[in-house]
């Protein structure tokens, strides 16, 4: 938007407008020439969001300095004596006197119609209070830098395969990247999975990253305490249990004590020497656990030491002076080699480098924009409502205004002090706007960390203030330029001689266009937020394929150094799940990897049998998931053929698996699935399985995904440490957690679990960000409404008071009440009509930009764009009424003998 | 601000100004304004980062106060494009020389005080 240079120079001429007069002839040309080094500077630097940071760092310079320079203009006149007596006064007195006149005579004006300021000002502070919180999130969410050095040179770098772009890594994959690029100044990885600590009081779980050093000096971590790791120590062959906790931990956890460095935690059940306490600002990217170990010590060290088993994340810096293209066409010639040198395990794979920042906040850009522009819409409305005010006004003024103008007042002049009012209103609306922008912001910064990714506060900070500065003056500009102009060119003679309302035409045009343009805003803000509403509608709509009330999940993972042997997890997996299904209260129970909808889960290429020759990169994947005996049962899972896993299904017996309808059919298109063999790659000892059962389809991960091919398989026969519990209960869930919790506890006091919650609540917080978009797009679109209605009924108003002589005379002439009422009705609708077509076309583009937020729904859905006219053309219709009665009540008398 | 002579009168200096008449100290040609805030910027590691309003409103205070004046530039055949003769280039005057000669001393006197506080550590010798 500010890629043209010249552009911008006449926006900042424009600001240094706000300085007196004799400084500006001094220090104009400076002034620019210092603008013009200071944006090469920024561009060159920061491109966009450098410029971005600019203007604002400008706006705030000048909006604090440019006032003093008038306060120091203003006293070294003083001395002077200042026509204070007289209203009017000549042109060349000096500039800041006829300020100075300006204000007063604005804030005179207001006190004398105080109904008019309180309205004016409560509209413009509704508006401007808005924007600031909502321009304080895209502040905090988009435009700042991320919190570490060098942002822009931070990248991530996926492991990709065929049309999945977004993969995580294989560790021995990463390993080449950093040995054989040469575009990244360091590349480093994490894992994160939570650990149990145990040896003190109580078992507890804590949340942790696996990672090296080389991810620590990227992100420009540094210790409190103590030290970070070194390169040697976080080597996969390394010897050395390490840690480094965050000082929140250091504090809640061990009280702050002064002799933590040295001592040992004993972490997944095994001792780990705390070498260091990380800074307390230190934010990881996605991420910030409670402790950090080297990668070495992820408890399934396999995959760091086999091809083809990925679950790193791989972040890295670019080198300076090199972009993202380079380093991707750098790791591009890398992985092709890895393909040739290992073809079963890397054929097809590549790398995907992606901007860190489009990583984080990429996502949420859409919808964040989606709400700026609809509050910006309202602003806009607010605006038209004030200039609508200010237009009826002007008749009332016309008879003084041309006195002053007789008296010598020019019309710049006139202008000039009309526009003084119009931003002394916007002053005062925005005053009051920074109240609402507060209690706004007091919300926003409870609601949305919960929503989006950020780093930081969510604060009235400077750029916050310096933007709703910006906005106030804008407004007072937008809103007091066409009424000010309106009243410049008032006919000075003929208002005063004429006592006719001649001028009203142009004026009621003006107004009318005002309206037009309001509503034509409404439809298409109205328009949006309707189809969000329905897209909520519909995913909240959508069937999961299971039943989630009364479900109870919970989590917990095995320390491998205890259950070292698939035979004990089993074991543990097996007494574990008898305790549970003892709990009073519990109708069915059983385990799963991953619980639909909890975030967790992965998915794995298959082949089936007699489908040889498929390129393995061309695989088809399925999710799946490892599941006890009555799993089915417990999720409301339908079984449509085959048997349930068994206790007979064990380590020594058949391999089995259960698919879902949809991988069912694709198995055997005609016929049945049961007895056919698939095999998922989902390990180096990927077995021939045989489908013993077909089950309905589910939702995994969204609501809104398309279905998934699903594979289940008994832990007997894949045993995890990691796993989940859920119960369905026969009442409130949540009364049988510390039950289900002790139950675990009588196999095994030690293990910690956690995130113990009501299936519903997972799929609640799917839907809450949608939920927050949808409420804000809402009651913007309420509060557009609620203002255009306001205008219609002001224009109305106007039209009506206009015509009550040719209303009294039509009366008198035999037309009936209905008549009057039915020709007022039909102007106004005239005028809605036209807005609304308007508006309509308006908001076939305006939707397009929200197809991406929609599901379920057409962003031209046909429903949606005949209902949203049709209900605001009645909520305008009955703004029109009340002055269409008024009308039709008029005196024929009266109406006639006001002349 | 006083335009009185009595360097005294202008004490404290604000930061802007002190760092302003750092920037100019060395230059005797005089530097242009934009110059001065780079200048600035680099002394303080990019701490001080002003804007045009801050820049050009202390410049007209500081001239106001004569502890700078607008530098005759010896006029040169133009070389560079850079190379404006537009542009105005200010310098330090003797009294802003001495002013700041004051504020650098009465801040080394408060500095000798916290370090007798133990507020500072020493100086490396």
């Amino acid at each position: 938007m500010r890629s043209n240079p010249a552009r911008g120079e006449r926006l900042f001429r424009a600001l240094l407008l706000l300085y007196p007069r004799s400084f500006r002839d001094r220090f104009m040309d400076e002034m620019l020439e210092f603008f013009r080094a200071r944006c090469d500077e920024a561009r060159k630097q920061r491109g966009a969001y450098g410029l971005a940071r600019l203007w604002m760092h400008l706006v705030a310079d000048i909006a604090v300095n440019a006032p003093l320079q008038h306060v120091r203009a203003f006293r070294s006149t003083s001395a002077r004596e200042l026509p204070w007596a007289s209203p009017f006064y000549p042109e060349e007195s000096h500039p800041m006197d006829v300020l100075r006149q300006d204000i007063r005579y604005a804030l005179r004006s207001m006190a004398r119609h105080p109904a008019f300021a309180i309205i004016a000002a409560l509209t413009l502070a509704l508006g401007i209070g808005a924007n600031t919180a909502i321009f304080s999130v895209v502040d905090a969410v988009l435009l700042r830098p991320l919190p570490w050095p060098d942002p822009d040179r931070l990248v991530m770098v996926y492991g990709a395969r065929g049309t999945q772009r977004q993969n995580s890594a294989v560790y021995l994959d990463y390993k080449d990247w950093r040995d054989q690029s040469n575009s990244f100044q360091e590349l480093g990885v994490v894992r994160g999975q939570s650990v149990n600590l145990t040896g003190g009081e109580n078992p507890d779980r804590l949340t942790g990253t696996f990672t090296t050093a080389s991810t620590f000096r990227l992100l420009g971590a540094s210790a409190f305490q103590g030290r970070l790791f070194t390169d040697a120590e976080t080597e996969v062959s390394s010897k050395e249990p390490v840690a480094v906790i965050t000082e929140s931990l250091w504090r809640t956890r061990f009280g702050s004590r002064s002799d933590m460095l040295g001592r040992t935690m004993v972490l997944n059940g095994q001792p780990f020497t705390v070498v260091g306490i990380m800074r307390p600002d230190f934010q990881a990217p996605l991420f910030t656990p409670d402790v950090w170990m080297p990668i070495g010590y992820y408890p399934n060290k396999g995959d760091l030491e086999t091809r083809g088993r990925a679950g790193v994340l791989v972040f890295g810096k670019l080198k300076e002076n090199v972009g993202v293209a380079r380093a991707q066409a750098d790791l591009d010639a890398i992985t092709e080699r890895l393909a040739d040198l290992y073809p079963t395990t890397n054929a097809g794979t590549s790398a995907n480098v992606q901007p860190l920042k489009e990583q984080i906040v990429g996502q949420t850009r859409t919808p964040l924009l989606i709400v700026l522009v609809s509050v910006g819409i309202v602003l806009l409305i607010a605006c038209a409502n004030v200039a609508n005010l200010q237009l009826a006004r002007a008749t009332a003024r016309r008879r003084e205004l041309s006195v002053r103008a007789a008296l010598g007042a020019g019309r710049k002049r006139l202008m000039r002090q009309l526009l003084t009012e119009s931003l002394a209103l916007s002053v005062v609306g925005g005053l009051a706007g920074l109240g609402i922008a507060y209690l706004g912001v007091a919300w926003l910064s409870k609601v949305v960390p919960n929503i989006l990714p950020f780093f930081g506060t969510i604060a009235l900070d400077r750029g916050v203030l310096a933007f709703a500065a910006f906005v106030t003056l804008a407004t007072g500009i937008v809103f007091g330029i066409a009424p000010a102009w309106q009243a410049s060119r008032a006919d000075m003679q003929e208002a005063l001689t004429v006592r006719g309302d001649t001028g009203s035409a142009i004026r009621l045009r003006a107004r009318s266009a005002l309206v037009m343009g309001q509503l034509a805003l409404c439809v298409v803000l109205v328009v949006s937020a309707v189809l969000l509403t329905r897209s909520l509608v519909a995913l909240s709509a959508v069937k999961p394929g299971f039943d989630p009330e009364q479900l109870l999940t919970l989590q917990f993972r095995l320390p491998a150094v205890k259950y070292d042997a698939d035979a004990k997890i089993v074991d543990m997996f097996d007494r574990t799940i008898e305790e549970i299904r003892a709990v009073p209260g519990v109708a069915h129970a059983s385990l799963v990897r991953a619980t639909p909808l909890n975030g967790n889960g992965e998915t794995f290429p298959y082949e089936m049998e007699g489908s040889r020759g498929v390129e393995p990169d061309k695989l088809p994947s399925a999710h799946r998931n490892i599941v006890s005996t009555e799993y089915f049962e417990t999720m409301n899972i339908p079984r449509l053929a085959g048997r349930d896993f068994t206790a007979e299904d064990r380590a020594t017996s058949v391999t089995v698996v259960i698919v879902n309808t949809q991988l069912a059919s694709k198995i055997a298109p005609q016929g049945s699935a049961i007895g056919k063999r698939l095999r998922l790659l989902d390990g180096d000892s990927a077995k021939w399985a045989t489908v013993v059962g077909v089950v309905g389809n589910a939702k995994h991960f969204q609501l809104n995904e398309t279905q998934l091919d699903q594979v289940y398989v008994p832990y007997s026969q894949k045993p995890l440490i990691f796993t989940e519990v859920v119960v369905r209960t026969n009442g409130n869930p949540m009364r049988v957690a510390n039950a289900v919790r002790s139950a675990i506890w009588r196999v095994d006091p030690d293990q910690p679990v956690w995130r113990i919650r009501p299936v519903t609540q997972s799929i609640d917080l799917q839907l809450d960000g949608r939920r927050f978009t949808m409420r804000l797009l809402a009651s913007f679109a309420l509060l557009a409404v609620l203002l255009a209605t306001i205008g219609v009924y002001g224009v109305m108003s106007y039209a009506v008071a206009r015509r009550t002589q040719e209303m009294g005379i039509r009366m008198a002439l035999g037309a009936r009440n209905t008549q009057v009422v039915g020709m007022v009705l039909r102007q106004g609708l005239r005028t809605i009509g036209i807005a609304l077509v308007i508006g309509l076309g308006a908001s076939f583009g305006a939707t397009r930009l929200l197809e991406s937020q929609l599901f379920g729904v057409e962003a031209t859905d046909p429903l949606t764009f005949a209902a949203v006219p049709v209900a605001l053309a009645l909520v305008g219709l009955a703004a029109c009424y009340l002055p269409a009665r008024r009308a039709s009540r008029v005196d024929p008398v009266v109406a006639l003998r006001a002349e | 601000m006083s335009t009185s002579d009595d360097p005294y009168a202008l004490l404290p200096l604000t930061p802007v100004v002190l760092h302003i008449l750092l920037a100019l100290t060395d230059e005797r040609q005089g530097r242009h304004g934009y110059a001065v805030a780079r200048e600035v910027e680099e002394l303080t590691d990019g701490r001080i980062r002003m804007g045009p309003g801050t820049l050009y409103g202390s410049i007209q205070r500081m001239l106001d106060a004569s502890l700078i004046e607008e530098a005759q530039r010896v006029k040169k055949p133009r070389t560079q494009p850079d190379d404006d003769d537009r542009r105005r280039y200010y310098r330090i005057t003797t009294l802003g020389r001495r002013v700041l000669e004051l504020e650098v001393s009465r801040l080394a006197e408060v500095v000798s005080i916290a370090r007798r506080k133990q507020l500072l550590r020493p100086e490396p010798a």
